[in-house]
């Protein structure tokens, strides 16, 4: 395909993506400014950079500043991000590996896969209270699937041949998990990473629209209650922002770890 | 005990001499552990709800029980269990189709026209990483908390897989292929009709099937839009009335259903792609 | 194809061939001045190791890529463009893996428009041919390696091709499988002769089946080296002293060690 594309289209290809950024500011713009979209139901973009700016340093109306918000949402997500990985990894390898783990952790866990992480919220309050752990719990329950997941398929695509090998030359079965199926296990729970977080931040915005005090959640519904619709666009911006952010962060991290384990 | 060694030493053929190969034949069978799993599983929660551990808001299993066939025979809130279910699969079915005629065109459109897809993605970025549930307070300062909202915040969560699906299908096709329907004098309409079509179509049923999910994880989210009926309804009535065997028992419908949909659509692919293998 | 003087014409011509790809300096030199001549219902085999730029030839006969400098012909006609003249066996096979083995060998006439009933019976014959019989409905993941290849050749030859054109096509196949489907294709060549182009980088697939072996210098980018006619009756011996001969000068001369 490339050697039948003429230097201009290719241009018009590098334009286009900031040409359609742009012209759907514009549009959005001119669609509330002009009145075809009231503006008690959705705020215009600059109304919203406006918004950002004066939440930056003001704690009112909704009684914390942006920054505060942002850090409390990512320190609920990073605390039941990190319960998932370090409980649902570990079992996902052993239930890759161990037939008497798999046999015994399987059923519970195909119990609690499909359960959407919104059903949680209620046993969660009632458990644990509106606070971090009851919202870390929430992240937890849904932070864990794809990593048990991506662990478990991990371990299970090990090449036999490696495995075949190291029982010929006597490996136990604990050194054989241990020395060979972990390491290729590895790229799989990698990706798991990102799925899991993924899962964990929509987690943490259904935890926060029900029950919270800071948090950018709660910033969307605070949004609603007060019939502030740039407030509401500013709390979603800022969800889908941070996680963007904190993804990178773990695709740098999760690179640094891949290429230390290849050398 | 490991995976490898049960199917390479095969226990299962050979006859155990005595009690204790008896007893380990039986404990290397997954039915058997399976089955102590859920036991214990039961008995800890029942153990647990008995001594209290989590206060009076974990009910015990069997409270459980009486509460699903109580829904299931006694109207809540005019309406019974089934009925709420089929609320609740309603929306998820009409989101899901709405959400399968956007999202599969315009990722089709993405991966055909380099253009489009130029102009598209951004956009398209710069809203994937919003989940739905962040969309429930527009959705009601727009629609209100009717039926409206409710859809159109199942069908952004729905329409998402199918525009990544449908677009990675086009683009991920075996060049190779195009080079051989060429060779066998296809045109450039016959290339889609006959390659393109047919290649990311796998692809493509898989966003669809990702849709589905979605659809049913997104519709809680959504009934928690002040509803009236729908699993999502159960689950709210139930916190607000303090009936946690209520909320479990939602839960537990909630997830026997999602297995359901699982079930039906892993049979409906091998009916329509009889040629892909079979990946363990 | 005879001209007014009486001399054959050569069936498909290459002239002064070159290939790069890329641009600047990620520029590659694939493939250097080529010409070569094939007559006929002649069975040529190019031969050359990796990266000698011999698939790369095949591919510009076939006319999926475009020659940098010079011109492929057939029948005279300038090749631009893939049709359906030129029948093609991949080395990964190819296949649609949503069609049958019917639906794979018939879809050359379905694209033509040609009646349903009619082009079954034509993809009947070939896969008949190519022993195939009795697999018409089972699907690709199916069948093994082997097969899979005599799949690629039934839908190759059903477009009644004027040339046929093969990449390594038996480089995935187990040593086993490969000598019988070399036995194979001069089975299925001598019931429907066609002017063959097979590529391969073993020289001993290369006597046994071509009439004359064309071969491709090591390095990139690949040259014509020289052209060996293979005077040998067929059905051919692997162990023939002459066979073994001829194998042994085409390893000594062109460095091949394979």
């Amino acid at each position: 395909m490339s050697d039948k594309q003429s230097a201009g289209s290719k241009i018009i290809l590098k334009v286009l993506p900031y040409l359609s950024l742009l012209s759907v500011l514009a549009i959005w713009e001119l669609v509330v400014d002009t009145g075809v979209v009231p503006n008690t139901l959705l705020a215009t973009p600059i109304q919203v950079i406006e918004l950002f700016f004066y939440k930056l340093t003001h704690a009112d109306p909704d009684g914390s500043v942006l920054l505060i918000h942002a850090l409390t949402s990512i320190g609920e997500a990073l605390t039941g991000y990190v319960l998932a990985l370090a409980i649902g990894i570990p079992l996902g390898l052993l239930m890759g590996w161990f037939v008497v783990a798999e046999g015994l952790a399987r059923p519970i866990f195909e119990m609690i896969r499909p359960i959407p992480p919104v059903a949680w919220i209620p046993l969660a309050i009632f458990w644990f209270g509106i606070g971090l752990t009851g919202k870390a719990f929430i992240i937890w329950a849904s932070g864990m699937v794809p990593c048990v997941i991506n662990s478990f398929v991990g371990v299970r695509m090990t090449n036999p041949v490696y495995i075949r090998m190291a029982r010929t030359y006597g490996a136990s079965d604990w050194e054989i998990f241990r020395k060979i199926c972990i390491p290729s296990a590895l790229p799989m729970v990698f990706g798991g990473l990102q799925v899991a977080l993924a899962a964990s931040w929509t987690a943490l915005v259904a935890a926060e629209l029900i029950a919270a005090d800071t948090g950018l959640g709660f910033l969307i519904t605070m949004g609603r209650r007060l019939l502030m619709p740039d407030m509401i666009v500013l709390g979603m911006l800022m969800v889908g922002l941070t996680g963007v952010i904190i993804g990178v962060i773990i695709d740098r991290v999760e690179k640094r770890l891949v290429a230390g384990v290849r050398r | 005990m490991s995976r490898e060694a049960l199917v390479n030493n095969g226990p299962i053929t050979e006859k155990p001499k005595n009690l204790g190969e008896l007893l380990t034949a039986i404990f290397k069978n997954v039915y058997v552990l399976y089955a102590i799993s859920i036991i214990c599983f039961l008995l800890l929660w029942d153990t647990m709800a008995v001594m209290k551990v989590l206060g009076r808001f974990l009910p015990r299993p069997v409270e459980v029980l009486y509460q699903l066939y109580d829904m299931l025979v006694n109207p809540l809130a005019g309406k019974t269990l089934m009925l709420h279910l089929w609320f609740s699969l309603r929306r998820v079915l009409i989101a899901f189709v709405i959400a399968v005629a956007i999202g599969v065109p315009i990722g089709l459109l993405m991966g055909f026209s380099p253009y489009f897809n130029a102009f598209f993605k951004p956009v398209f970025d710069l809203f994937k990483p919003m989940p739905p549930i962040a969309w429930i307070s527009l959705a009601i300062l727009w629609f209100g908390i009717g039926e409206t909202s409710k859809i159109f915040i199942i069908i952004i969560g729905a329409v998402v897989p199918c525009i990544i699906n449908s677009y990675n299908g086009i683009r991920l096709v075996d060049p190779e292929l195009y080079d051989c329907i060429r060779m066998l004098g296809g045109n450039q309409r016959q290339e889609v009709v006959e390659v393109t079509f047919p290649a990311a179509f796998p692809a493509i049923f898989a966003g669809i099937q990702i849709s589905l999910s979605m659809a049913w994880t997104t519709v809680l989210a959504a009934e928690l839009v002040g509803a009236r009926e729908g699993m999502g309804f159960i689950i709210i009535t139930g916190m607000n009335q303090s009936k946690p065997a209520m909320i479990i028992s939602g839960m537990v419908v909630i997830a026997l259903t999602a297995w359901a949909i699982s079930l039906v659509v892993t049979h409906l692919e091998r009916w329509v792609c009889p040629w892909k293998t079979n990946l363990e | 194809m005879e001209d007014k003087s009486g001399v054959k014409k050569p069936k498909i011509e290459c002239v002064n061939i070159s290939k790069f790809f890329g641009e600047g300096q990620e520029k590659i030199h694939v493939l250097d001045t080529i010409d070569l001549a094939v007559k006929e219902n002649e069975f040529i085999v190019v031969l050359g190791p990796g990266q000698s730029g011999k698939s790369t030839l095949l591919k510009i006969i076939a006319g999926l890529y475009k020659p940098s400098t010079g011109k492929a012909y057939l029948d005279g006609k300038e090749l631009t463009h893939p049709g359906p003249d030129r029948g093609i066996v991949f080395q990964r096979y190819t296949l649609f893996p949503w069609k049958t083995v019917m639906g794979n060998v018939e879809m050359g006439p379905k694209l033509r428009g040609v009646p349903r009933k009619e082009r079954r019976g034509l993809a009947s014959r070939y896969i008949d041919l190519v022993g195939l019989k009795g697999f018409e409905k089972a699907y690709p993941h199916q069948l093994s390696g082997g097969m899979k290849q005599r799949v690629g050749i039934a839908r190759a030859y059903v477009n009644n091709p004027k040339v046929m054109l093969l990449d390594e096509p038996f480089g995935q196949l187990d040593a086993q499988t490969r000598y019988f489907m070399e036995e194979e294709t001069v089975r299925i060549w001598e019931t429907e002769k066609r002017t063959v182009i097979f590529v391969t980088n073993n020289i001993e697939e290369a006597v046994y089946l071509g009439d004359r072996i064309a071969v491709l210098e090591g390095k990139m980018p690949g040259k014509l080296k020289k052209i060996y006619d293979v005077n040998l009756p067929r059905p051919r011996d692997y162990t023939d002293p002459a066979f073994l001969e001829l194998r042994h000068t085409i390893t000594e001369e062109t460095e091949l060690t394979l």
